[in-house]
């Protein structure tokens, strides 16, 4: 069950301009269920439209993007429920929230699965307080803070039951204190088997939180792996701009100083490395 | 617009029904235009002064602020219709200039009198209305009143992004303001047009992500919210029917 493939692209090439240039090129891989996957890659490197081309709101100008197995049925029906099934929360809850009522603006998405009002209404009980929105659920929109508009863009995505759920930069332009909510959130959702895509540019974060992490590049996947395997690969990433996650650094020169054994695994967090120390025997 | 905005979210009248007070101040409004009675209008000016800023619990001075706005226009106004200008003065009084007077009679000052009351009356009927009640909250009374879909969709998301393009247009301005964009007056206006195009350029764009973000949530062409509910009261609805009675039965018997 783990394993199996939920969404897989194949060779997907997709353009804004008609062929001009591709922002997806040649583009394959595969998701698995429950995982959780850290996108990573420059601006500009497909990341994006990637997502839009997975819950059909982007069309590939070639290639097949496949759920469960099947290729995506662009027909009215089959894209509704593709959508139910493949939810995005956006970098900017600006262009996500198009309501001035928090509870009008997460009811949005429940009500479009055709699901009866009372039922909705409970439902958008439910996920205000699993978000902690209710404190500030009588605010306007416009008067919330970025940090809180993130929770209720999240809150509209959860609230359609989705398998994946795809996070666009979710930690861009947030405090400390909303990073943990939103990432607790995130925990939450894997807790409940929804495979969760991120995009993000912490490689840190990646390091300790992913299963697998993925690199864009160019429109197409530079690399795709167990965290401890891509971010081993120094020369793509020097190419892709990214840096080495610091408890990688630090696990690398410490064992070449002959301070960690060689034989030891690689800790994922910088606190798992502080603790392997703590163990070591003081001198 | 924006204080009322902000004010409406503040207000102690904010979870009373939106019907009740929609119902409320529109029907005040219609008889206070209708019977154009000066002692009615004065009634209606001071009692929805008083449910606003006492019940509303809205600070008196933004209120009477806020006032103001119509005031310099209704000032304007008053002139022109109590004055005239005429070759033959009339009784109050007379300002010569060569053959011609500017004057004013007991009627003409008594109309623009009447005018004066009633649409200060008018306003604080409105301003009842948008002081106390979210914008979301009226739309949903309108749709409730079977207002056309388009139109409350329209107006929902044009509420939303007055402030997503205020907050915009204050950024570009602010990021024009540190580079000098306003060091003389030539340069700001340059600004200003730029200002305003790339504003558009933006508004365009959002509107675009908004409509992907929108299709991601199964949108198919209609908005459908729900709506919080706050239940009218049988004694609220009571007194308001006994209020416009009694309006009624003044603007007979004034007649």
């Amino acid at each position: 069950m783990m394993n199996e493939v939920i969404l897989k692209a194949e060779n997907v090439f997709y353009s804004y301009d008609d062929g001009k240039t591709h922002s997806l090129n040649g583009l394959s891989l595969e998701i698995r269920r429950g995982k959780k996957i850290a996108v990573m890659g420059a601006n500009g490197s497909g990341k994006s439209t990637f997502f839009l081309c997975c819950n059909g709101v982007y069309r590939p100008s070639e290639g097949t993007i496949y759920f469960h197995g099947k290729p995506v049925d662009y027909s009215r029906k089959g894209l509704l429920q593709l959508r139910q099934k493949v939810g995005i929360v956006f970098q900017d809850p600006d262009n996500q929230l198009f309501s001035a009522s928090v509870f009008q603006e997460i009811s949005f998405g429940i009500l479009n699965l055709g699901v009866p009002e009372e039922e909705a209404r409970k439902e958008v009980e439910r996920i205000m307080n699993e978000m902690e929105i209710t404190p500030y659920r009588d605010r306007p929109t416009h008067a919330l803070s970025g940090g809180q508009k993130k929770q209720v863009s999240i809150a509209d995505i959860l609230i359609m039951k989705p398998e994946i759920v795809i996070l666009d930069e979710p930690a861009a332009a947030l405090d400390p204190k909303h990073t943990v909510l939103v990432n607790q959130a995130v925990d939450r959702m894997t807790g409940e088997g929804i495979t969760v895509m991120m995009a993000t540019h912490d490689v840190n974060y990646a390091m300790e939180w992913a299963d697998e992490v993925m690199i864009f590049r160019d429109g197409t996947v530079a690399a795709h792996g167990v965290p401890e395997q891509v971010f081993e690969d120094k020369q793509l990433l020097r190419e892709t701009n990214l840096e080495q996650p610091a408890v990688l650094q630090l696990f690398d020169s410490l064992k070449k100083k002959g301070i960690l054994k060689e034989e030891l695994p690689l800790p994922r967090s910088l606190g798992a490395l502080l603790q392997e120390i703590e163990r070591l025997p003081s001198r | 617009m924006l204080i009322i905005d902000k004010l409406s979210y503040q207000s102690k009248l904010r979870y009373v029904n939106a019907g009740e007070k929609f119902g409320f101040s529109v029907a005040t409004l219609i008889l206070c235009v209708a019977s154009r009675s000066v002692l009615l209008g004065i009634l209606v000016f001071a009692v929805m002064g008083i449910l606003t800023v006492w019940k509303g619990g809205i600070p008196l001075w933004r209120y009477l602020k806020l006032m103001t706005i119509p005031l310099t226009f209704l000032m304007l106004n008053v002139v022109i219709l109590g004055l005239s200008i005429r070759r033959t003065p009339l009784e109050v009084f007379a300002i010569s200039f060569g053959n011609w007077y500017l004057t004013a009679s007991k009627e003409t000052l008594y109309y623009a009198f009447q005018i004066f009351v009633t649409a200060m009356a008018s306003v604080s009927c409105l301003y009842f209305l948008s002081c106390n009640t979210p914008m979301t909250d009226i739309l949903n009374v309108l749709k409730k009143l079977r207002c056309p879909k388009l139109l409350i969709e329209l107006m929902m998301l044009i509420y939303r992004f007055i402030f997503v393009l205020l907050d915009c247009a204050h950024e570009i301005s602010i990021s024009q303001k540190s580079r000098l964009g306003n060091i003389d007056y030539r340069t700001s206006l340059k600004s200003f047009g730029t200002l305003v195009s790339a504003l558009f350029v933006r508004a365009v764009k959002r509107s675009g992500f908004l409509y992907d973000a929108m299709e991601s949530r199964c949108y198919d062409g209609d908005l459908r919210v729900l709506c919080e509910d706050h239940p009218p009261k049988k004694k609220e609805i009571l007194m308001i029917l006994c209020f416009e009675g009694l309006l009624l039965a003044i603007a007979v018997i004034v007649r």
